[in-house]
């Protein structure tokens, strides 16, 4: 005859699932989800990954004027294994592809990504033969920064939503944020589709128009198949 | 967007500015005035037979064409004499045209002591795209000549260390900046983020990379894995 | 005309002989036998992601315990094709492009690339434009050099000058945004003037900027000039002589540091600078010293300039008055038809050039900034859009001056040859 016989359900809630909450938040949990998100936000070690001229507003960001040291960042960690936060700001080249992958998989959980400016969310100015179309290609990203450069209120505004992601997390659902497959390490993210879909051409200039309308996908030579 | 609609239109966006004029006199224009320039001078009277033809474009600027087969005496002559004495060669580089016509070699030079400047183009077939290294004169054009190498498939005969610099040592799409080269590459978005991922991850740390004169066809080929079509290799 | 090149006196360190080498002191241990031992060079490699390589540069060293054998930089990894996309561009729509290269002074760029397209087309701009564009091109020098400075320090240790310099640098920011709009990527010139003229009281933020930006010089000279650290690091390190520097194609305060006084200012003048009274600061050593000494007097040598630049800034136009180059004002656009005409050719065409080619150099921050234009008869786009970039050049020649230095010397030479990737692969 114990709690489990008297209470309704057997003691475990429909959402909650028992005093330590598999499954769902509970009075002891949330507390110490409270303490872990307040203390993992506000001391957030940024790996800057900076290439080109955002990375220029990266260190604006970092100096006097805006100063990240106010959000608990000034420690720039350039090595990633001790980072937290994987600001990639400027755009990537295919040869500088699998270095971001190599520097993102060191980096050891929690972590989150940052994409700042054009260049790394999407490929910017840059659809080229030599510049990757977005690094959510290659790694996962969490926070995409508009801008080419955005200013450094953008990179702080960014930021401010990676703790408001941290936020909501909770330990009870630790696997799930924390979730990250081995077999991925120095793979790309996105599966050829996936690819194929992010990389495509966008938007309404005449020269998108007529590559959306045909084939999008320039295809390698001789295939027919746009997933080649 | 799997739509396999024919990309005749997309061959004309990529293929870039077309030129005008694709056959006749391509340098049109007159032949300019040799003793406004001492260089040119004195180029027209000791290698009349090397010396092509001679422009003067952008209000001043003398440019002079000269056969490849002499190109490293006639500027071996230009910066030893003390007369000319190009100790500064401030740029080389190359111009591909398009439409069959030959790759134009550019030798941008300046001589500080006479303060004088002077541009040497050569003419270089498509199917003869070589010419003479002149890194024993200028050590400056080593790395230059490399990314001309890289970027349009010049090689350079003499030259120590000649591999690409800018594209990775396995680029597999052939020269970027010739006309013929589309703009988003030869192969997809998928397949460029494959190659660029599925590089051996030891290459970062290899002692090969330290030694010069490795020729620049010796590079491994790259084992992509799940390639639909391998006969993507362009003409690397 | 009064222009003289001074070379600066700096007294070097007690530790430093004669010659410039560091003199050997009886404690460093120089010169003792090494014991024999079986050892093998080490392969490290430095980047491409690493804070010290001041971009994405991956350097291969070769290492006999601490000491450079050999160093290989391998570039490559910013490599983003400007030089092909130029060519699917019109001559207006490649001037964001060049802002995107040399991120740090991008003003220089914008203003060398339509100044090499005018020199092919034969424009010849307003008088205002010319000193408009002297004054954009000087303050980007004091921007470019600010940043050299400041990442600089850090590598040598000194966190200071590193924020002393960011908050120079966001003065000059704040008026790049009132002028174009943008802090970094300005895009202000166009071919034939510029994207706007400048905006009221711009040049009274100038002044100001003037005023007080030589105070923070001399705080930096304070704390590094005269510092035994910086100097340790720095004197000696990376020494080239002048003949060698020109033939391995250095050109900018790198060679001006040999003794070597080529100023494309001076010895190629565009837009009047011949009628500037400024002096171009030569060194003698050719080492990583010498470079910081010759860029610190750049800079407020560029002071200088641009103080006679804003008093003699005549009023006047700022584009060309031709309306196949120059766009019409909107108003002219919106209420006559023939300027509503003239608008779209400029835009949707673009401007025909003629046959030929140009190569236009300008001292940019770094060096011999040179714009290669090739055009056949009546492209509104290039053939061929080819950047000379100093500092691909500048880079190239690490492989010799680091040879038998300490890898942190190796750091502090990468430094002081002030490169940035964005040009370098462009």
């Amino acid at each position: 005859m114990g709690l489990k016989d008297i209470l309704p359900g057997g003691g475990i809630s429909a959402t909650t699932g028992g005093i330590f909450g598999a499954g769902g938040p509970t009075f002891l949990t949330s507390k110490v989800d409270w303490i872990v998100n307040w203390g993992r936000r506000n001391s957030l070690w940024p790996m800057p990954f900076g290439t080109a001229c955002c990375a220029i507003e990266m260190m604006a960001s970092a100096a006097s004027n805006f100063d990240l040291a106010r959000f608990g960042m000034e420690r720039m960690s350039f090595s990633p294994r001790q980072a937290d936060v994987l600001i990639c700001a400027g755009r990537v080249p295919y040869k500088l592809a699998p270095v971001l992958r190599r520097v993102w998989d060191q980096m050891p959980q929690p972590k989150w990504c940052i994409s700042m400016g054009a260049c790394a969310s999407s490929g910017g100015v840059f659809d080229v033969y030599s510049m990757v179309q977005g690094i959510d290609t290659i790694i996962p990203v969490d926070v995409y920064i508009p801008g080419c450069p955005p200013r450094p209120e953008g990179l702080i505004y960014g930021l401010m939503m990676i703790q408001e992601k941290i936020r909501q997390e909770s330990l009870s659902r630790h696997f799930e944020h924390r979730a990250e497959d081995p077999t991925l390490v120095a793979r790309p993210l996105a599966s050829d589709f996936e690819v194929a879909e992010l990389s495509g051409p966008f938007g309404n200039s005449t020269q998108q128009e007529q590559l959306s309308s045909g084939e999008a996908v320039r295809v390698g030579p001789g295939s027919d198949d746009p997933l080649a | 967007m799997a739509d396999k609609k024919d990309s005749a239109g997309l061959d004309a966006v990529d293929a870039g500015p077309v030129s005008s004029d694709v056959s006749g006199e391509h340098h049109a224009g007159n032949e300019g005035d040799a003793s406004e320039h001492a260089s040119v001078a004195a180029l027209r009277e000791r290698f009349a037979d090397a010396v092509v033809r001679h422009r003067v474009y952008s209000g001043g600027q003398h440019v002079v064409w000269i056969a490849p087969e002499k190109s490293h005496e006639i500027l071996a002559w230009l910066r030893d004499d003390p007369d000319h004495r190009y100790d500064m060669m401030s740029d080389v580089t190359a111009v591909d045209y398009g439409n069959g016509r030959p790759v134009n070699m550019v030798y941008q030079m300046y001589s500080t002591v006479h303060k004088r400047e002077l541009r040497l183009r050569c003419e270089l077939p498509l199917d003869a795209l070589e010419i003479d290294s002149v890194v024993d004169l200028w050590k400056v054009a080593d790395w230059l000549e490399r990314e001309v190498f890289d970027l349009f498939g010049v090689t350079f005969n003499g030259h120590p260390d000649l591999r690409r610099i800018l594209m990775p040592a396995d680029y597999a799409e052939g020269h970027p900046l010739r006309k013929d080269f589309p703009l988003r590459g030869r192969f997809s978005r998928a397949e460029q983020t494959r190659r660029a991922l599925n590089q051996d991850v030891e290459r970062f740390y290899r002692a090969e990379d330290l030694s010069a004169g490795r020729a620049p066809q010796e590079v491994a080929p790259v084992e992509v894995g799940t390639l639909a079509s391998d006969d993507a290799e362009g003409d690397a | 005309m009064a222009q003289k090149t001074i070379e600066l006196e700096v007294g070097r360190g007690r530790e430093m002989g004669v010659d410039g080498n560091p003199s050997l002191s009886p404690i460093a241990p120089f010169d003792i036998v090494e014991p024999d031992m079986n050892t093998e060079h080490m392969l490290i490699n430095i980047g491409p992601q690493h804070p010290a390589t001041h971009g994405v540069l991956r350097l291969v060293c070769e290492l006999d315990g601490e000491t450079v054998k050999r160093v290989v930089p391998d570039i490559g990894y910013l490599h983003s094709s400007f030089e092909k996309l130029g060519e699917y561009r019109t001559w207006n729509q490649i001037v964001p492009l060049t802002d995107r290269m040399d991120y740090l002074a991008p003003l220089i760029y914008n203003c060398a690339y339509v100044m090499a397209v005018e020199q092919l087309m034969g424009i010849e701009v307003t008088e205002r434009c010319k000193v408009v564009r002297v004054i954009l091109m000087e303050l980007d020098r004091i921007f470019g050099h600010l940043l050299w400075l400041g990442t600089t320090a850090i590598d040598v240790g000194a966190f200071t000058p590193f924020l002393y310099s960011f908050q120079e640098r966001e003065r000059i920011y704040k008026m790049h945004e009132s002028l174009t709009g943008a802090r970094i990527t300005t895009s202000a010139t166009r071919v034939g003037g510029m994207m706007a003229d400048l905006p009221e009281g711009w040049t009274d933020q100038l002044r100001e900027f003037l005023d007080t930006f030589p105070n923070t010089l001399a705080e930096v000279h304070q704390l590094l000039t005269g510092n035994q650290i910086h100097i340790g690091r720095t004197q000696g390190i990376g020494i080239i002589n002048g003949e060698d520097a020109i033939n391995y194609g250095f050109t900018g305060p790198n060679l001006r540091a040999t003794g070597i006084d080529y100023d494309v200012r001076r010895d190629r003048p565009y837009y009047d600078y011949e009628t500037y009274d400024f002096e171009i600061p030569v060194g003698e050593h050719g080492d990583c010293y010498d470079r910081y000494l010759c860029r610190m007097e750049e800079m407020q040598q560029s002071v200088g300039i641009l103080r006679q630049a804003l008093d003699r800034l005549p009023d006047g136009p700022i584009n060309v008055a031709d309306p196949s180059i120059s766009l019409p004002s909107k108003t002219d656009a919106m209420s006559d038809m023939e300027s509503m005409i003239h608008h779209f050719k400029v835009i949707t065409d673009g401007i025909p050039a003629p046959e030929g080619d140009c190569y236009f150099a300008v001292e940019g921050s770094k060096g011999e900034l040179g714009m290669y234009l090739v055009a056949e008869e009546g492209d509104t786009k290039p053939v061929r859009w080819r950047i000379r970039p100093p500092s691909f050049v500048n880079l190239s020649v690490i492989a010799k001056l680091a040879e038998g230095h300490l890898v942190s010397d190796l750091i502090m030479i990468n430094a002081s040859l002030d490169i940035v990737l964005g040009e370098i692969d462009r």
